[in-house]
């Protein structure tokens, strides 16, 4: 009642995705402006809309308000449901686009989240699914969403698509457990599939034969697996990548992942990819870049105590500023950065304080 | 007489049990259990003991060093001296008599603990569930003459739903029991049942007469001291939410705008109290909820200086000091702090505002000084002032200089080194123009007008905001520019200018600010002063969150990039002029800076291939990073560290390298090649080289950041997994595992916030419980202030996000069984739930074994049932009650609470249904087929229901078919069986209800009077006054259901039927009787006299029995008279009977007569 009417106002259409999923966490109204006013075709993308539906269908009582033009969006969330929900991706992104956002809210809903999404399975700018679940799902783990998976029911390359993923989180948490990581993990093996649809087996085993080389002089066990898909499970396009993931025993993973383009050599994809792999490894404390954003979103949604997360110089770049002032002016709450003085790195401490927030849609037993 | 005794008999010496068990030398005990059972039952009992102590572990937010005051409310029916008690209670602590008690009241009570006292306003249920809410102990003070009222038990009932703080009672005017055994039998039998309402056990502080005002002191010293070392477990809601009572209110609305626009405009309001709960969140807007006021946001915040600080943490403060004056050098005064068991009379300290404590008296507008009766001598003595007030007079009686006196020759001052500046020199300067004109005409005549006042480095926030109002880039080089970020001079028209901008600044501001030349000037001056700048380092925690700089000057910022400065900055000046025209955009900005481009995009930025590969060449930056990685003895940075650790694990040096290089990995012991020994070796000389040349600071240095390794080292080990799953770990259960760990995160919370600076942990952690603040609201409605009564408790309470929207609750709730009537859907409820108090109208279900919720009209009369309602949403499980009536004018004799529940779920919207039983009538009935006509009124509803189920009355189930063309809405039916024409055919259907979205938040402190709070009244109440009757469905009502027994025909198998059946299944009929009988053959004719007299007596016997019934029929009626005047008189009697009740009670009233308790302050019995 007394609410209605104000919003915190978001300008500009970058990290659209993470200001709607804040604003649902902390069920406060957005209004976000001029979404690409200056350009051409303005207004909301068509991925952007089909977003805006997912959001609407995994909860009750949203209402989102989108200009003539399109530019702006009054979005006032509701609350997370959840439940078994179907969503067809649009061409132009792939799933990973939708899935991604669905980690932060599935945890926090009242039924548990089951929700089919058909489309294109992998892109260049996108999660794909092995990055989800190697990369992703693992950081929800350390934060206390254990049962969570992404199974492939079908893979489809771009440009057609075809694919189809099963979102399935089981396990619905009052809160984020209280996150305290304070060194850099010691990686134990690196993991990796590569996968291939309507494409010979062999660009396979030839990016998986490129990727060990590079990783051979790193020393530590490397393991590839082929995922060679078929038939018609495989899609409508041809298409093949691959993923790496180095896994550490505290259960932090980093990872690089990479699609082929045609007319790309397979060995130079997997060659890429391992060196990325490296980079990522160099730039990381205990998260690495692309997974930065949930978990100081779960540090964030957490109890109201002091959480830690080590963090290197190299990770602090725009992405990371943009984020964390859209933290802000939803939650209120600032991170502080301590430079770590114990060791000779330029790493930092991320202390948090967890605003307390609590699942409240879930309904006592 | 000799008294005659039995004969003692001799113990026999028997093979006892026990001696058996020291045969030959051998204890059997010390080897076997000798009681089984009774050991079991031993340790079953300590067990359940043991269990029965424990709690739910939860965390405990209030802090150690500095806690809240303890909130003590004193809660009773009027007339049982709650006024008395807090005064001798504060006498006793405090030495200082309060005549009036108005608001809270704090006292010191001892070495670390503070209590504030307050009087909850007897009959004022909206106080009372306010109190209840806030207050750590009640004592709650029961007339021992008189026995538990009403109020008494509905306060425990609304305190047992707000998360039953502790209860203490207190018995009061026992002096006037006549003798002692009624005395002792009355104490005996409250205090049973107060043990029955709080828990077994309770104490019941019992206090006699009244002396000199006040309790005997050695039962009052007896009380506080009970009070004094009580413990309180943290309350779930109260962990949670930050709150606060208010001891002070002050109006701060300027006068020009009241005199403007009358005294009806919205009012800016300060609230002064003590916080308790959680921090409350320094960010600007908070919302909160002032309990019968509304919700707010909150304007500022400021924490002020405690009025009343505990000794522990004054001595802290004074150890603080000495510390400080200690490291600058100075002499200390070398007292050392005496360990007191006792408070000094200097550390009893009392603050109420409200109150007249010291003869001041803080209203909300004015401070008034108590200068004593008259007759007691002069007043206003210098030297011989009765009071604080009265110093303060005096105080200002001897002042010699007046203001302007004092700041004759006094300069500004800019900065604290710099020399001071006097007025006239800068007369003319532009920036300071404006000021020095209005502190001219704060000479002359004083301020006129309202002023925009800016305060110079108040709260943390607003020097937030006042660098998030410049909008653009270029205003952010002006803190570039090496100011500091707190302006402390007002640049007024520079702040219109940013106003101006702001306001018009929409998608392009560069292009809308309209003062190039003023722009351009401090474009001019920021290139500068640029050189010199850039080399600044900056400290990224700030940038971060400052709004004004882009994401791309902070990170250039931040890593010091000057060269690229300049060109980025024309870069960005180029875009932002290319804008101005309809251009396509995204191509050229995705090919020069493609990392920035899109912020959506998932994958992060990597350099390209090249430079990976030859940065990868060489991995040795990365090497520490894997797990069984050889370690390189060549490497600058690898060595650094294994020094490091070398020291650290100095005692281990015979272990393997690899383990200390792995920093604790046991996984790292996999194998130990030669040149790892090898590097050990050279190692070990490397470090003696080394540690000559350390010097003793380096040294020290060394040892310090060891000891942080250390500590975090031991912080990883037990604060992060305990060893959870390792059954050998020092927890014993699971109980102690988790107090183990909260624990261990408080210690990490309070490590982590001392490292901060006081500036960033309140940005963090916010403003903490036990912190005096003052919380200021704009838009405050007038009726607040001006019907503001320092009585009536006033509580802000924190909101949660959760809290601030709006939903459909679905409750569980109950019917009180001590309300007398049963609740009815729809009828409005004020409920407490959180910190709100606010009608609603809930609609009761029922739920239909879990497949539907079904409407109830009303609440069952003792079991649960749920409830849906609209409202502020409140996580699950928070315990609520519900009023129907808050006026008091409304309220009959009876218990208030009507119902008490708890939330269940939240939801925006709710599936409730209620039953709707259609009924048709079959008027052809074909084999299993019928003809329904008078269920639906078209064909149209026909087929909206098609495929539907009907059942008869008599239990055959059947399906609708299909409309009928001619009849209007009859329809076919097909059922399992033929049905009678007599049935009834019954389709049972279920009809959505939507709750209704009626949301009254009860503002009892608007009001006048506060108790009077009237909402939307009940159905009954609306009905009683508009003389309705109530609406009654004649086919609703119960009544005997009466039937005509149904007469059958009998069996009629017909002949061509009976033919072919066999023999088995032969209807058998008996032939007729042929033969004549005994009595038919012998036919008895009367005749003659024997006819005449049996026709006689039949004439007789018909006479008498009609005289009979006529006797009959009249006594009956008699009787019924008799019966009706009985009736009569028995309620004249009665009525006889009331009267002279009435008449007595007037007369001799029992407890206090009705109308009492408007006046309810001033109650106070005479006996």
């Amino acid at each position: 009642m007394s609410s209605r009417g104000s919003y915190v106002v978001f300008s500009g259409s970058q990290n659209f995705r993470l200001r709607l999923v804040l604003a649902t966490l902390s069920g406060k109204a957005i209004k976000i402006e001029k979404i690409r006013s200056n350009e051409l075709n303005p207004g909301l993308k068509d991925h952007e809309v089909s977003f805006l539906r997912l959001l609407e269908s995994v909860t009750n009582g949203s209402a989102i308000e989108i200009s003539y033009t399109g530019t702006t969006v009054i979005y006032r969330p509701g609350i997370i449901v959840g439940g078994s929900v179907t969503h067809n991706c649009p061409n132009g992104k792939p799933v990973g686009y939708f899935v991604e956002p669905m980690l932060y809210l599935a945890p926090f809903s009242k039924k548990k989240f089951s929700i089919i999404f058909r489309g294109c399975t992998a892109s260049h700018d996108d999660a794909g699914l092995e990055a989800i679940k190697w990369g992703m799902m693992p950081v929800m783990e350390k934060f206390g969403v254990r049962e969570c998976a992404l199974h492939t029911l079908k893979r489809g390359s771009p440009p057609l698509g075809g694919g189809e993923v099963h979102l399935v989180v089981d396990s619905l948490i009052a809160q984020p457990l209280t996150m305290h990581e304070l060194e850099r993990p010691t990686i134990s093996s690196i993991r990796g599939v590569a996968y291939s649809t309507r494409v010979s087996p062999s660009m396979v085993n030839r990016m998986i034969d490129a990727a060990k080389v590079v990783l051979k002089k790193v020393g530590c066990e490397v393991n590839i697996t082929a995922d060679v898909w078929r038939g018609e499970n495989s899609g409508k396009s041809p298409g093949w990548g691959i993923t790496l993931v180095a896994e550490t025993k505290k259960g932090w993973c980093y990872f690089a992942e990479k699609i082929g383009d045609a007319g790309d050599v397979p060995e130079d994809i997997g060659n890429v990819v391992a060196y990325h792999l490296l980079e990522e490894i160099s730039k990381s404390a205990a998260v690495s870049r692309d997974q930065l954003p949930l978990a100081l979103v779960y540090m964030v949604i957490g109890k109201e105590d002091i959480g830690r997360l080590r963090i290197t110089s190299n990770q602090i770049d725009e992405k990371l500023i943009n984020l964390l002032r859209d933290i802000k002016s939803i939650f209120g709450t600032e991170v502080f950065l301590k430079p770590v003085d114990y060791d000779n790195t330029d790493d930092f401490i991320a202390t948090i304080k967890g605003v307390g927030f609590t699942n409240t849609s879930k309904k006592i037993a | 007489m000799e008294q005659s005794n039995k004969e003692h008999r001799k113990r026999k010496e028997k093979n006892t049990a026990k001696k058996k068990l020291h045969t030959q030398g051998h204890n059997a005990k010390a080897f076997a259990v000798a009681a089984p059972g009774k050991m079991a039952r031993n340790m079953m009992r300590s067990s359940d003991v043991n269990e029965r102590k424990l709690h739910v572990p939860m965390v405990d937010r209030t802090p150690d060093d500095d806690p809240p005051p303890v909130i003590v409310a004193v809660v009773g029916p009027p007339g049982t001296g709650k006024t008395i008690l807090i005064r001798s209670l504060v006498r006793r602590m405090t030495k200082t008599t309060l005549n009036d008690i108005n608001g809270p009241i704090t006292v010191v009570s001892g070495k670390r603990r503070r209590l504030t006292f307050i009087e909850c306003p007897a009959n004022d249920l909206n106080a009372m569930i306010d109190v209840a809410k806030i207050a750590d102990l009640v004592l709650l003070m029961i007339d021992g003459n008189f026995g538990f009222e009403m109020e008494t038990m509905e306060f425990l009932n609304i305190a047992q739903h707000h998360g039953m703080p502790r209860v203490l009672g207190v018995a009061t005017h026992l002096d006037l029991f006549k003798s002692q055994s009624t005395l002792r039998a009355s104490k005996k039998r409250l205090k049973h049942r107060f043990w029955t309402e709080v828990y077994q056990g309770a104490k019941l502080f019992y206090l006699s007469g009244v002396l000199n005002g006040r309790y005997p002191d050695r039962e009052i010293l007896n009380l506080s001291r009970f009070i004094s070392v009580m413990k309180f477990r943290p309350l779930k809601w109260r962990n949670e939410h930050p709150y606060m009572m208010i001891d002070r209110m002050t109006d701060l609305t300027h006068p020009e705008i009241l005199n403007a626009q009358g005294n009806k405009v919205d009012r800016k309001v300060a609230l002064y109290g003590y916080l308790h709960g959680t921090p409350l969140s320094s960010s600007p807007g908070t919302r909160v909820h002032i309990a019968g006021v509304g919700d707010f946001s909150v304007a500022q915040v400021e924490k002020l200086p405690d009025p009343c600080p505990t000794p522990y943490f004054q001595q802290k403060l004074d150890e603080h000091e000495r510390e400080k004056m200690k490291q600058e050098g100075e002499a200390s005064t070398g007292t050392t702090t005496r360990r007191r068991k006792r408070l000094d009379d200097k550390d009893k300290l009392i603050y109420a505002p409200m109150s007249d404590v010291g003869g001041v008296l803080m209203d909300k507008d004015a401070v008034y000084i108590d200068v004593g009766k008259k007759n007691e001598g002069l007043s206003f003595v210098p030297g011989q002032e009765k009071g604080e007030g009265e110093k303060l007079v005096t105080g200002l009686q001897t002042a010699d200089k007046n203001y302007a006196e004092i700041f004759d020759g006094v300069g500004l001052q800019l900065f604290s080194n710099g020399f001071a500046l006097q007025g006239d020199e800068y007369q003319d300067d532009d920036e300071e123009e404006e000021e020095e004109e209005e502190l001219d005409e704060n000479k002359d005549q004083g301020r006129a007008s309202l002023r925009l006042p800016r305060v110079h480095g108040k709260a943390i926030h607003d020097a937030d905001e006042i660098i998030d109002d410049s909008p653009s880039d270029e205003e952010g080089n002006e803190d570039v520019d090496g100011q500091p970020r707190l302006e402390e001079i007002d640049f007024d028209d520079n702040i219109n200018n940013k106003n101006e901008e702001l306001a018009m600044g929409s998608d392009s501001e560069f292009e809308l600010s309209g003062d190039d030349e003023d722009n351009w000037q401090r474009k001019a001056a920021s290139k500068l002063n640029g050189k010199i700048n850039h080399r600044r380092k900056w400290d990224i925690g700030k940038l971060i969150y400052m709004d004004n700089i882009s994401p791309k000057d902070c990170i250039q910022r931040w890593k010091g990039e000057d060269a690229s400065d300049e060109a980025a900055e024309s870069d960005i000046e180029e875009e932002e002029a290319e804008d101005n025209f309809f251009q396509k955009r995204d191509q050229n900005n995705d090919k020069t800076h493609n990392y920035e481009g899109d912020l959506e995009k998932f994958v992060p930025y990597f350099e390209t291939i090249e430079k990976l590969v030859q940065k990868f060449s060489n991995l040795d930056a990365i090497k520490d990073r894997f797990l069984g990685a050889p370690s390189l003895g060549d490497d600058q940075n690898d060595q650094k560290m294994n020094d490091d650790d070398e020291e650290l694990y100095g005692d281990f040096e015979d272990l393997e390298n690899k383990d200390a290089f792995a920093g604790g990995q046991e996984e790292g012991a996999e194998s130990a090649s030669n040149s790892d020994a090898e590097s050990e070796d050279s190692f070990a000389d490397f470090e003696k080289e080394q540690k000559k040349e350390l010097t003793v600071d380096e040294e020290r240095e060394l040892n310090a950041s060891k000891k942080e390794k250390l500590r975090l080292q031991f912080e990883m080990e037990e604060g992060e997994n305990f060893k959870e799953g390792d059954p050998e770990n020092e927890y014993d259960t699971w109980y102690e595992l988790q107090k183990a760990k909260i624990a261990k995160q408080l210690d990490i919370n309070n490590a982590e916030f001392e490292s901060m600076t006081p500036e960033q942990r309140q940005a963090i952690e916010g403003y903490k419980a036990g912190s005096y603040v003052r919380v200021v609201f704009d838009k405050v409605p007038m009726e607040f202030v001006e019907n503001f009564d320092p009585r009536v408790p006033v509580i802000i309470g924190g909101l949660l996000p959760t809290e601030l929207k709006f939903g459909i609750i679905s409750a569980r709730v109950r019917r009180h069984r001590w309300h007398k009537k049963i609740l009815k859907t729809n009828d409005p409820l004020v409920l407490s739930l959180g910190w709100r108090r606010f009608q609603t109208l809930p609609v009761y279900t029922t739920s239909d074994s879990r497949t539907r919720t079904r409407m109830l009209k009303y609440t069952p009369e003792h079991t649960f049932c749920g409830a849906n309602f609209y409202g502020p949403l409140c996580s699950p499980n928070t315990p609520f009650c519900g009023v129907q009536i808050v006026a008091n004018s409304d309220t009959g004799a009876g218990f208030r609470i009507a119902a008490t529940g708890i939330v269940e779920e939240i939801d925006a919207s709710a599936e409730i249904v209620k039953k709707l039983k259609l009924v048709g009538f079959p008027y052809k009935i074909f084999k299993n087929t019928a003809f329904i006509k008078d269920m639906f009124s078209s064909a149209m509803e026909v087929a909206r229901f098609e495929g539907a189920q009907i059942k008869t009355v008599s239990g055959i189930r059947g399906e609708i078919k299909r409309a009928l063309s001619k009849p209007e809405g009859h329809f076919r039916a097909t059922f399992e069986d033929k049905i009678l024409m007599s049935d009834i055919v019954i389709l049972r259907s279920w009809y959505p209800v939507h709750v209704k979205r009626f949301y009254n938040p009860v503002t009892s402190l608007l009001l006048k009077n506060k108790t009077e709070w009237k909402g939307m009244r009940l159905t009954g109440q609306i009905r009683a006054a508009q003389n309705i009757e109530t609406p009654s469905n004649p086919d609703s009502a119960y009544k005997k259901v009466e039937r005509a027994d149904r007469q059958f025909n009998g069996l009629k198998v017909p002949k061509a039927v009976t033919k072919d059946l066999p023999f088995k299944s032969q209807v058998h009929q008996m032939k007729p009787q042929r033969k004549k009988t005994y009595m038919a053959k012998r036919a008895v004719v009367l005749g003659g006299e024997e006819k005449k007299a049996r026709t006689f007596i039949q004439n007789v016997l018909t006479i008498s029995k009609d005289k009979e019934q006529r006797k009959k029929a009249k006594k009956q009626d008699q009787r019924k008279e008799r019966l009706k005047r009985l009736a009569k008189a028995e309620e004249e009697k009665s009525q006889k009977d009331k009267e002279k009740k009435k008449e007595y009670f007037a007369s001799h009233p029992k407890k206090r007569s009705a109308g009492d308790d408007d006046n309810g302050s001033s109650g106070k019995r005479r006996r």
